[in-house]
């Protein structure tokens, strides 16, 4: 088991990090593959809260560092996924915490143990993404197709010391893409230029999964859990297809009830 | 004598200097300076920095935003002033230019000024000291500074408070937006008086139990709460074109912004609750776009 | 994964942390030890005194006369250690016959009595009593009170011997470590930790018990999912009965 390990980076916040590592790595688990989930932002976590686990936290990520608990003491074990384990951020600390070279250190011995190791990176350019990049071999640069975002994913493009990475393009709403109000998938792959591994479709439903802590991925009915799906596939090499947003016969109906122009 | 200088010639790319618009007030009258944060990125910090400062500017006050957010920067962006950019923030602390060079004056509102960050710096570079300074230069020369602050809680969120007196925090209804915020709150001086926005507020949700309520979200952050927002496609729109989304006609989020500015300028104006019948829901769900599978 | 991959080369190994030291002894003969600290020490003899230190034993068998050596070694070069972290319950027991404090692993990195917001850290110093040697907090300790007003938000946390009185919410994210008993005359949502020492008559009281995990002593206890409790009119309390923490009504 020698897992390769990725970081899901982005530089501006708010664009989906912590969600597409919640949902790529319990598509992976689901798949079949032993994961690792590491929360790198000391001080805000997240990830804990996105998969529900928060409640079973007692030792994490800086108490691991600091040798003062085994790896197995501080991964969680999702009872939902066989094969997905969380290794929380600390709350109570700070970034500074913690030093590139000690990332690279638990990461490593992470990487024996499992298949895929996905690191969820902090919102910015500073210590912690620093951190969270020291201890990845590869890169998944999350953004949405909005000016903002995309300039911060271009810098980052620029700070990741040459690694691979590949694009996820979150929050796309198709009829804005339609009106002309929101860049298309082809607009953000030829701005930043590297391979588009995802696309995923805004949805509502998101906001509730996230705050019930229920991984949308979990469900596998639901349009999302195939998109994260194709995305975990893509994470490995495989070449699977993105699902077309066009193809969603709700979607057009719903579309039409409301009267938006096609 | 230099800065005399840099208001009588504009520079030579153009760009705009300040003038009568931003005179030194006398040292009684000292601005008021306002640090926007929240923790958690992506909330809403740039667009309320942007929005308020350009309301109290319509209001009649002067007005400096400040980009803190080295390396990243997008307040720019959002007043649609990115061209007009030529020196930042760290360039006025290191002295390689004076305040005057580096502020942009608004397109439209003339008293309202913004302050760039730099592009391709990193924070580390910013020292303390030097910010605080810099804020109070600008308290002394306008009625408000507004301070956006990079996501996270690290050095860059530091100098980004350093100067500030009063803070806004802002969050999403969201269970990590409201945890990070708290995070935020705990961090930020005693002293100063901190208020609160809740952006993103969709009723519909809210109605629905999916979404917490602004009532849920104070009963944990304890604090004055100053504006409501709801959540709107027209604020993608504004930012991509870089207009505030007060000046979109018929904007709700936009005309909540307008509120937030009289209150924070000591009116008392109601929070409106935003409520959710059966016409005004097929209009949210067509305002918003999205299809509910 | 084993245990030894974790660790560096070498018998002994010594941590800095905001309180103190941390002195990794997992799974070595103290014999060894003893004589590993001695050399190492010796070569800077006064570079750690006036530190405090916890040691972390793990779980392997050893005598109290080893485990003595190694406390007055450490005394020799100014080194007070007054904790110790433990696997199991045997070691547990020597470790508190060695005048040892149990210390959980969390509380082992907590800068003492850290509040980031309301007023300066307590720390040990004149007018404030010591850990007896025999393991328990002394007479004093365990009437002292540490009190804070107001909200305790996200990532602050109070660690204190004696007892803890919040008057407002301790937000989830926050923590709070006691020796003795936890009081939160508002919200609970955080986490709390009372007779952090083994004490299992400790109780957390709070007005509203909706926290994200209880502990007292070494039992830990964690919310059903997703569990909206309704809101309680009255106070609740949180003890060990027969053996498990219990939620009653304070």
């Amino acid at each position: 088991m020698n897992a390769k390990t990725f970081v899901i980076t982005s530089g501006k916040g708010g664009v989906g990090k912590t969600t597409t590592t919640a949902n790529v790595g319990c598509a992976l688990a689901m798949l079949g593959h032993q994961v690792a989930l590491v929360d790198a932002d000391v001080g805000l976590r997240n990830l804990d809260l996105v998969l529900g686990l928060e409640k079973r936290i007692v030792y994490d990520l800086v108490d691991l560092i600091e040798d003062r608990c085994q790896p197995r003491q501080a991964l969680i074990r999702d009872k939902r996924v066989d094969g997905l384990f969380l290794l929380p951020a600390s709350q109570t600390k700070d970034k500074e915490s913690v030093t590139e070279e000690q990332m690279r250190d638990v990461m490593r011995k992470l990487a024996a143990e499992f298949d895929v190791v996905l690191i969820d990176c902090p919102a910015g350019i500073e210590h912690g993404f620093r951190n969270a990049v020291a201890g990845a071999d590869e890169a998944i640069v999350v953004t949405t197709p909005e000016v903002s975002a995309i300039r911060d994913a271009d810098r980052i493009l620029g700070m990741l010391g040459g690694r691979r990475a590949r694009l996820i393009i979150n929050r796309v709403r198709l009829e804005m893409v339609k009106t002309g109000d929101m860049l298309s998938v082809d607009d953000v792959k030829d701005i930043l230029g590297r391979e588009v591994i995802g696309v995923v479709p805004d949805d509502e439903e998101i906001i509730d999964t996230t705050n019930r802590g229920e991984p949308v991925v979990l469900d596998a009915g639901r349009r999302l859990a195939r998109v994260y799906t194709a995305i975990a596939r893509r994470v490995l090499g495989e070449d699977a297809p993105l699902p077309s947003l066009e193809d969603d016969g709700i979607w057009n109906r719903l579309r039409r009830l409301i009267g938006s122009k096609a | 004598m230099k800065e005399i200088e840099a208001r009588e010639q504009p520079s030579s790319a153009g760009a705009e200097q300040a003038s009568d618009g931003a005179a030194p007030v006398s040292k009684a009258a000292l601005g008021r300076a306002i640090v926007v944060t929240s923790g958690k990125g992506g909330v809403g910090k740039t667009t309320t920095t942007a929005n308020l400062g350009t309301a109290l500017a319509d209001a009649g006050k002067r007005v400096a935003v400040v980009d803190a957010d080295v390396g990243l920067r997008n307040l720019d962006v959002v007043l649609g002033l990115e061209n007009r950019v030529h020196r930042h923030l760290l360039d006025v602390i290191e002295k390689q230019c004076v305040l005057d060079e580096a502020l942009v004056r608004d397109r439209v509102r003339r008293t309202l000024f913004l302050l760039p960050a730099a592009q391709n710096r990193e924070k580390d570079d910013v020292p303390e000291a030097a910010m605080a300074a810099l804020v109070r230069t600008l308290q002394e020369r306008f009625d408000f500074v507004l301070i956006d602050c990079p996501a996270g809680i690290e050095q860059g969120f530091r100098n980004a408070v350093i100067g500030a007196q009063e803070a806004i925090v802002v969050t999403t209804p969201e269970v990590s937006a409201v945890r990070d915020a708290d995070r935020v709150i705990g961090l930020l001086p005693p002293e100063m008086s901190v208020s609160l926005i809740v952006n993103r507020v969709r009723p519909a949700l809210v109605k629905k139990g999916t979404m917490m309520s602004v009532e849920d979200v104070n009963n944990i952050l304890r604090l004055a709460l100053i504006g409501v927002v709801p959540d709107e496609k027209e604020i993608i729109i504004a930012t991509n074109r870089g207009t505030p989304v007060i000046d979109i006609d018929g904007s709700e989020t936009g005309a909540a912004f307008r509120r937030i500015a009289r209150r924070i300028l000591g009116e008392s104006v109601e929070i409106p609750t935003f409520a959710v019948n059966a016409g005004l829901m097929a209009r949210i769900m067509s305002t918003l776009g999205i299809a509910r599978s | 994964m084993s245990r030894r991959s974790c660790l560096p080369d070498g018998p002994v190994q010594i941590k800095g942390t905001k309180s103190g030291l941390l002195l990794h002894l997992y799974e070595r003969p103290l014999a060894d030890s003893v004589l590993e600290l001695r050399s190492r020490l010796s070569a800077t003899p006064d570079f750690y005194k006036g530190t405090r230190a916890v040691l972390l034993l793990g779980s392997a068998p050893a005598e109290p006369p080893e485990l003595a050596a190694v406390v007055a070694t450490l005394e020799q070069f100014g080194i007070v250690a007054d904790g110790a972290v433990c696997d199991s319950d045997a070691v547990a027991t020597l470790a508190r016959s060695a005048g040892l404090r149990l210390v959980a692993a969390s509380v082992a990195a907590a800068p003492r009595s850290r509040d980031d917001r309301t007023g300066p850290p307590v720390r040990s110093g004149p007018g404030r009593s010591q850990p007896q040697r025999n393991g328990q907090p002394s007479a004093a300790d365990a009437q002292s009170v540490r009190f804070h007003k107001g909200t305790l938000r996200s990532g602050q946390s109070i660690s204190a011997i004696g007892s803890i009185v919040v008057l407002g919410d301790v937000n989830a994210g926050a923590e709070l470590v006691a020796t003795g008993d936890i009081v939160v005359w508002g919200a609970l949502r955080g986490v709390a930790h009372a007779g952090a020492q083994g004490d299992e008559s400790a109780a957390v009281y709070a007005l509203h018990l909706e926290p994200m995990q209880l502990r007292i002593a070494r039992s830990i206890a964690i919310a059903p999912p997703h569990e909206k409790r309704a809101k309680h009119a009255t106070a609740e309390v949180a003890r060990i009965r027969e053996g498990k923490i219990s939620i009653e009504r304070a």
